[in-house]
């Protein structure tokens, strides 16, 4: 969607959202020198919008909080990626992989207990 | 997802943990505290959270709202009275892998630095899956001497397919070969995986081996332990003659350099040849005759030798 468009359905103004473009907060595609913009990106706009003011998020707090969050989707999908490799594999394998992860989950658990 | 909603009719001031005279401000700072818990975009994995978030957004709708809130609790309206509009989540997005350019894989990179890891997390393009194929294990009995000097070997693989494997001179025993892209094929592009062939050496009659040294035990005649002499000794490269210094002792260790298991880099290591001296396979009264004379010369018994 173009930039007008976009503009209404975020609820932004033409400056905030230049900012945030250049910031490389948002990153629209381009297509003849003109930006457009995606249903995510719309979305990812309201969550800046969200964070500036409905939370009172600062300035320079938005960039960090962005990159954890794109870093938390990364780790998803990976996740799920492994996840649904799991499932693929013959059922023998998959508990035995089920498993592991229980024997390492309260390994790690243990550990924190006398940690502290 | 536009369908009609029963919002619960819950009151906004508990919604949001405030009292009834709460200020502007103090309703402010409660939502803000609710927001930053529940946002679901902070909660990517939790649907509790936003429907959550969407009571306590209402809440704060209706109670920022100096008018509506007057409404509010004049009765006029009810907990239900406005909604904002439905919010398309960046979760969602983010979730379907709708969002490649900000999606980061920074949080696991470093997972592809551990070779365990690195077949699943690491050299791998996003989207479109390459996979390098997996290794395949086989193990292979060579003759000590094979081991040593090298040799070439075929493997028969379950295909009617051979493999050629080298096996380099101076393989131990228990010594893993990797044949580069000789095991399954890649995914996608990947690359192949390796051959990994586990050698097993068989034991040898005369010699064994530490290391890169090479023991042997060379029985030597009587005559030649006490005058010394050029003897011929195996080697695992062919036999090679040394000289036995006179009066050598069984037990005796002679080392021969280089003539051990051949080394990465042009060296060696030795062959450490222990004598065993021995007498003639027959008695011999000649020999006897001049031992006789020997003790009687020396004026003792033989026990002497072992005393102190």
């Amino acid at each position: 969607m173009r930039m007008r468009e976009f503009l209404l359905a975020a609820r932004v103004d033409a400056t905030a959202l230049e900012t945030w473009v250049t910031a490389g907060w948002l990153i629209p595609r381009r297509d003849e020198e003109a930006a457009d913009f995606s249903e995510a990106d719309l979305a990812r706009a309201c969550l800046i919008r969200d964070l500036q003011h409905d939370m009172g998020v600062n300035e320079e707090a938005i960039p960090i909080i962005l990159d954890l969050i794109d870093q938390v989707h990364g780790l998803r999908g990976m996740l799920r990626e492994v996840a649904t490799a799991v499932c693929a594999q013959p059922d023998d394998m998959r508990r035995r992989i089920a498993v592991e992860i229980a024997a390492r989950a309260s390994l790690r658990a243990d550990r924190s207990e006398t940690d502290t | 997802m536009r369908h009609e909603e029963k919002i619960l009719p819950a009151d906004p001031y508990e919604l949001l943990g405030v009292k009834k005279d709460a200020s502007a401000d103090e309703i402010q700072k409660a939502y803000r505290g609710l927001a930053k818990k529940l946002h679901p975009d902070l909660n990517p994995g939790n649907k509790k959270a936003e429907e959550q978030f969407k009571d306590v957004s209402a809440a704060y709708a209706l109670l920022s709202d100096a008018d509506k809130r007057a409404r509010f609790d004049r009765g006029e309206i009810d907990a239900s009275g406005q909604e904002r509009p439905q919010q398309r989540y960046y979760r969602d997005f983010a979730d379907q892998g709708a969002s490649r350019t900000y999606t980061s894989d920074a949080g696991f990179a470093d997972f592809a630095d551990e070779d365990l890891l690195s077949e699943l997390f690491g050299r791998r393009g996003r989207g479109n899956l390459r996979m390098r194929g997996s290794d395949m294990h086989y193990q292979l009995e060579v003759e000590f001497l094979d081991a040593i000097n090298g040799a070439k070997r075929q493997i028969m693989l379950p295909e009617s397919a051979t493999l050629e494997v080298t096996i380099p001179p101076g393989t131990r025993d228990g010594q893993v070969l990797r044949l580069r892209g000789k095991g399954r094929p890649g995914i996608g592009g990947g690359e192949p995986g390796d051959a990994l062939i586990e050698i097993a050496v068989r034991p040898h009659p005369q010699f064994t081996r530490k290391g890169d040294d090479i023991y042997v035990e060379l029985p030597i005649p009587l005559d030649q332990a006490v005058l010394g002499g050029r003897i011929t000794v195996p080697t695992p490269s062919g036999a090679v003659t040394m000289t036995v210094p006179k009066w050598s002792n069984t037990g005796a260790v002679l080392r021969l350099k280089g003539k051990g298991a051949p080394r990465r880099g042009g060296e060696a290591g030795d062959e450490y040849v222990t004598l065993k001296v021995m007498l003639p396979d027959t008695p011999d009264p000649e020999l006897e005759t001049l031992i006789t004379q020997w003790r009687a010369a020396r004026g003792t018994g033989a026990h002497r030798s072992t005393g102190g």
